[in-house]
């Protein structure tokens, strides 16, 4: 292999996040597939791609956060046999379709592949990484290709929780303690929730040893006074915080609903899926335990074409097609690198973040791509390496001071998606809990260790923290699961603001706060004084 | 696309919006609680035949499921394996007895107050130029404004919001209704300070303030965020920062061929624009036109 001349550098962000869902009272809930349908179609296919690559000794760098709420339900036991029931079941439900389509050669050789991609998945999961995945994450942390970063502590959106911002500081507190039980060490960077940029929150990132942050582009473009290199080199804020901001071509390249890579024609369509196309009665046992048809994770078909009838789906056709994109990709990045970095005076960096769960959930074929990217970027001759962001700023130490502008990822840029008419009540809900929550804490600085009353101290904490995430007001927005999202928001709140009254009046039924913690029982260690002032 | 109160000859139509949406949202609130409390009924009635039904149940599936497993392992003797199988069956209805006691008893519903009886207005910033404002006024002081300017203090009197830019310094003032709680605001300056007083003015000259104004309470303050680039503030000198050792170093950018440099990283940006105007997408890359945005 020839050395390389790098002229600058390529990091890649996956935003690994889920809402925390947990319900021991009962299995009705569709949301908590949310996380089985993760753990089979994004997380474990990232780790198997990223032990293929150590396996065949690809050097690779890629940055992921993982957020305290799925780090919560990673490590959770009951979600974990649930999972493993899930597993189950798909393999029986592909045990039937193989039997089912045994006239049909194109469908039955795609039900033997999900066959053996879900009993491959069991034996993963159970047999390899004995139901602890975050291990599995820590391992490639551990061996220096992954750094993970943390998120606040229930992804709640700092531009609004601000208005009290001792909200703001838990969330980072709780983000970072959580960080710090799972990876034995603390975080260099964090993702904000939603991107969400607000510059008085950096006295707190740094109070909790956060070196770096991710913004979307106009975090970085319009930011004050203007970076001299616009996202390709980092900022660093006057409190010391440095900030990567999101690269504009490469994102469309991916990101794109009208012409992205995931839109190939060779790609698995997601909409097509047996949980609506098969037989009911067939198909009853498998989807919604009400009866509403919805997906399994078994789809036959390729996206096509637009507005055509859909042809049935060929793996080999969708690698070759990712194969060809991350060709694309890495010829579009060596040409931009090559024009950045004859006007700049360090290296370029460009930063491509994007959701996790887009890699493998929406666009199937993305963790093979990233694989067949990172290996083309080691093998070939190309003018840029993989970094992740500490490293750059461990080399390139040297950064303008700049504060980012206060921004977002969502639609238009800044609060729209968690502040409109749709979902606007609800702020003023989380801001009073938020105000009660210190009230507590200040009203009771010193609780006794393993007293009934500290207990519900900690338990109202984390009731907030559950209420403040940005999914409910993002789904409510969005207008699919709404009832759900909103049924959290009022039993967070409701939960909360029952405690409260009963710690105020000294009169805690002990039974209901049993119960609740059971439900809720996210961040286990929390202690409920990082509210006070 | 948000409710936004912009001038004010359509303030009216937007009190009335205001008025219809609280309305509609009372008796839908009023349905759901109705059906909730059924539901809540039904589901503790579920967990109670549940339970009588998971013996039935779980000794059906446990007896498939061993015996599946068992046929891979070593075959151990007809009486063990029976044995095995009914320790497991009553562990598994143990713990799922233990379950539904656990919960039988946590029946709740919970609706939102309408209200926390507390004289408060909050300011947020939904863009650049749009402020999210919502404000309450506590039973205790309504009553003290009733006892100080009399019975008919609210009818005689209306409420107005004060925006102040505190940056670029002047005021401006919405008239609001009564019937609302929470109004959008539209302001000319992004990147400013604002803060937001709610007072009220007088309808007839049988209640007189001074400067006809009373401040009612007073919001905390926000800045609203930068809606562009900033190449006027540039100035001629940047610092760095070395982030190991927090040293600050300068440099002078007023020569051409730096600034033909920032030029040359700017036109990118430029051409970005243009290229994916074609799109409909402007330089913000929405996360909620994104394909994942559905799955959360």
């Amino acid at each position: 292999m020839q050395k390389k001349q790098v002229k600058g550098y390529v990091s890649f962000v996956l935003h690994a996040h889920l809402p925390f869902i947990h319900h021991p009272e009962s299995e009705d809930y569709l949301e908590e597939q949310w996380l089985y349908e993760a753990i089979s179609e994004t997380y474990i296919p990232l780790l198997l791609n990223f032990k293929k690559l150590e396996d065949e000794h690809v050097n690779f760098k890629i940055t992921m956060s993982l957020t305290p709420p799925l780090l919560n339900m990673l490590d959770n036991k009951l979600l974990q046999k649930r999972y493993i029931k899930y597993l189950k079941k798909h393999i029986e439900l592909s045990e039937k379709e193989i039997k089912r389509t045994k006239n049909n050669p194109r469908e039955n050789e795609l039900a033997h592949y999900y066959f053996n991609r879900y009993s491959n998945d069991l034996y993963v999961f159970k047999d390899i990484y004995n139901c602890n995945l975050i291990e599995g994450f820590k391992h490639f942390q551990d061996i220096g290709v992954l750094e993970i970063i943390t998120c606040g502590a229930t992804h709640g959106y700092f531009p609004i929780l601000y208005v009290n911002e001792l909200a703001v500081k838990a969330q980072i507190a709780v983000g970072v303690q959580t960080y710090e039980k799972y990876f034995g060490r603390k975080p260099r960077g964090i993702w904000l929730p939603e991107c969400g940029y607000v510059p008085e929150a950096d006295k707190y990132l740094r109070e909790f040893g956060i070196q770096y942050i991710i913004t979307e582009s106009h975090g970085i473009l319009y930011a004050d006074p203007t970076p001299v290199y616009g996202t390709f080199a980092p900022i660093v804020s006057p409190r010391g915080v440095v900030a990567f901001g999101r690269d504009i071509e490469s994102s469309r390249q991916v990101w794109s609903s009208i012409n992205g890579y995931p839109g190939d024609f060779n790609y698995r369509e997601f909409y097509r899926d047996i949980g609506y196309d098969a037989p009911y009665d067939y198909i009853k046992p498998y989807i919604a335990s009400n009866g509403v048809r919805v997906h399994t994770g078994l789809k036959y078909f390729r996206i096509t074409g637009k507005d055509c009838d859909k042809d049935y789906y060929n793996i080999q056709w969708a690698k070759d097609s990712a194969e060809k994109q991350a060709g694309h990709f890495l010829d579009c990045r060596t040409s931009q690198i090559e024009n950045l970095s004859s006007i700049m005076d360090v290296p370029p960096i460009i930063l491509c973040p994007y959701d996790a769960e887009l890699y493998g959930h929406w666009w199937y074929e993305g963790p093979y791509w990233l694989y067949i990217l990172f290996k083309k970027i080691y093998y070939d001759n190309c003018n840029f390496e993989l970094i992740t962001p500490g490293e750059y700023i461990d080399r390139f130490p040297s950064i303008q001071m700049s504060t980012p502008c206060r921004s977002s990822w969502g639609a238009n840029g800044y609060s729209e998606v968690w502040l409109n008419p749709t979902n606007d009540y609800v702020h003023k809900h989380l801001h009073v809990a938020g105000n009660r929550m210190v009230e507590l804490a200040n009203l009771f600085p010193n609780e006794a260790q393993n007293s009934l009353k500290r207990f519900a101290l900690n338990q109202c904490a984390r009731e907030l923290l559950l209420a403040q995430s940005s999914d409910w007001l993002f789904i409510i927005t969005n207008g699919t699961m709404v009832d759900y999202a909103k049924k959290r928001i009022k039993d967070h709140i409701g939960r909360f603001t029952k405690l409260y009254n009963q710690i105020k009046k000294d009169n805690i039924d002990k039974d209901f706060l049993h119960s609740i913690s059971k439900i809720d029982c996210a961040f286990p260690e929390i202690d409920y004084t990082i509210y006070s002032k | 696309m948000p409710r936004k109160a912009k001038t004010k000859e359509e303030n009216s139509d937007i009190n009335k919006d205001v008025k219809k949406t609280s309305n509609k949202s009372k008796t839908t609130t009023k349905k759901t609680s109705s059906t909730r409390t059924s539901t809540t009924q039904k589901t503790s009635s579920k967990v109670a035949k549940k339970v009588q039904n998971t013996d039935k149940k779980s000794t059906v599936k446990k007896t498939t499921t061993t015996s599946k497993k068992t046929l891979n392992k070593k075959v151990p003797s007809k009486k063990n394996k029976k044995n095995l199988k009914t320790i497991r069956v009553v562990k598994t209805i143990k713990t799922k007895l233990k379950r539904a006691k656990l919960f039988a008893n946590l029946i709740e519903y919970y609706d939102l107050p309408y209200s926390y009886n507390q004289t408060v207005i909050k300011v947020l910033a939904q863009t650049p130029t749009i402020l999210f404002v919502y404000w309450e006024i506590s039973k205790e002081d309504r009553e003290l404004l009733e006892t100080n300017y009399g019975k008919n203090f609210f009818n005689s009197t209306y409420p107005v919001l004060v925006v102040h830019n505190l940056s670029k310094n002047y005021h401006f003032e919405v008239p609001i209704d009564d019937f609302a709680n929470n109004w959008y605001i539209h302001v000319p300056d992004s990147k400013c300070k604002y803060h937001i007083e709610l007072g009220r003015r007088s309808r007839s000259s049988e209640i007189i303030f001074p400067n006809n104004y009373l401040s009612i309470t007073s919001s905390n303050e926000i800045e609203s965020p930068n809606d562009h680039i900033l190449f006027e503030e540039l100035g001629n000198t940047i610092y760095y920062m070395n982030v190991k050792n927090n040293e600050i170093t300068t440099k002078d950018i007023a020569s051409l061929s730096f600034m033909k440099r920032i030029g040359k990283i700017y036109n990118i940006y430029d051409l970005y624009k243009k290229m994916y105007k074609e799109q409909e997408l402007d330089l913000k890359n929405p996360s909620s036109n994104n394909p994942t945005s559905t799955f959360r």
